[in-house]
């Protein structure tokens, strides 16, 4: 089979760095609880948080899923689209900000905090995001490596054994 | 879109069950949840009707553990296959890695197979990705009933790319790890 490349964003560490001191930056000048930046599909490129917490994933699946919604929404309606949503709870209160063309950043506040100066922190830390993040990614088109074949070998032998069968084993053809 | 983050050496990827409704993508993940051992699984999260048919998505997410240092997870969802929840097919399939395309063996539903099968290959291209590039497994579902098609006559019309396929039984578990192996194997391959 041909190396051909699966579309892909790759975090270095300098940039794992640099988007967690923005979201620690936010969190303390808004008084926000949780602080993410997820993709499109909900998944959680980095976050930070006054306490623990757990089900970050299930958070981010969710979020993404209800923003997908409303950018139906808003093209059933003509418009370009929601860049900002605010969802109000009874204690808690989420706001949901477009970070570039793929990702979302998610502030998680309650009613300590003032919802107009959230809004605008948000806005402005989303630009800062995006610019690391789109750097990511083009380092990532530009700059392909494919990954090493013993951690590509190594990992289908991991699913041969968690998914049921023996590393050793060939595969079973398709039936014919 | 596969995520590769190095500072925190995680690999993520997205798995994407897709067919037309009832055609078994929901029994696949539920089975899987119901196998895997726990340190490996997360909770399945269903947003469903309250006849349990699919709304928006059902989600799973699988840990391989640390491979080489990294620690590998995947995203299973599966797709609402009514025919009115076209949109939020599309939303679901943003950013996915691979796709599983369940199909119904049965006779009488294969002008929904095709017409769904139709609609991966569009709302593929849509996003920018070549449909007979992409990774995709199929699973023909539904084999022990008695008016499942022959698997040439499924091959015939809903394999002409010639990718992996296998013949399954979700709802008792047959076929369902040979896919997932398959669809995963082949998306790590991708990396």
């Amino acid at each position: 089979m041909s190396e051909r490349q699966t579309e892909r964003l790759v975090i270095s560490p300098e940039a794992a760095a640099q988007l967690a001191g923005c979201l620690q930056r936010l969190m303390t000048d808004s008084n926000a609880s949780l602080t993410m930046v997820i993709d499109r599909s909900g998944r959680v490129i980095v976050a930070e948080s006054r306490e623990p917490r757990s089900k970050l994933d299930d958070l981010g699946v969710l979020i993404a899923a209800a923003y997908a919604s409303l950018q139906e929404i808003a093209r059933l309606l003509k418009e370009e689209t929601f860049q900002t949503v605010l969802h109000e709870g009874l204690r808690e209160r989420i706001v949901t900000e477009t970070v570039g063309t793929k990702w979302l950043l998610v502030v998680l506040f309650d009613e300590q905090a003032q919802v107009g100066l959230v809004r605008v922190l948000v806005r402005r830390t989303a630009s800062t995001l995006a610019a690391i993040l789109e750097l990511q990614q083009q380092r990532a088109t530009r700059g392909y490596r494919p990954r090493p074949k013993p951690l590509k070998r190594a990992a289908q032998d991991t699913i041969d054994l968690l998914f049921g069968k023996e590393p050793s084993e060939p595969d079973r053809p398709p039936s014919r | 879109m596969a995520l590769i983050n190095v500072a925190a050496r995680e690999i993520h990827g997205k798995i994407v069950y897709y067919g037309p409704g009832l055609s078994g993508k929901t029994t696949n993940l539920q089975y899987i949840h119901a196998r895997i051992p726990a340190q490996h699984k997360g909770e399945l999260l269903s947003i469903a009707t309250e006849a349990e048919r699919t709304l928006f998505f059902d989600f799973l997410p699988l840990d391989l553990g640390k491979v080489h240092g990294f620690t590998i997870r995947f995203h299973l969802y599966t797709v609402p296959g009514q025919v009115l929840y076209e949109r939020t097919r599309v939303a679901v399939l943003n950013g996915a890695d691979g796709v599983v395309f369940v199909a119904d063996a049965q006779r009488d539903r294969l002008a929904e197979n095709l017409q769904s099968l139709r609609e991966l290959g569009q709302n593929l291209s849509a996003q920018g990705k070549k449909f007979l590039d992409f990774p995709l497994v199929l699973q023909y579902n539904k084999m022990d009933l008695p008016d499942a098609l022959p698997v040439p006559v499924l091959d015939r019309y809903l394999n002409p790319m010639r990718v992996p396929r296998f013949e399954a039984v979700a709802i008792n578990g047959i076929g369902v790890f040979e896919t997932l192996r398959a669809i995963t194997k082949l998306v790590v391959s991708r990396l």
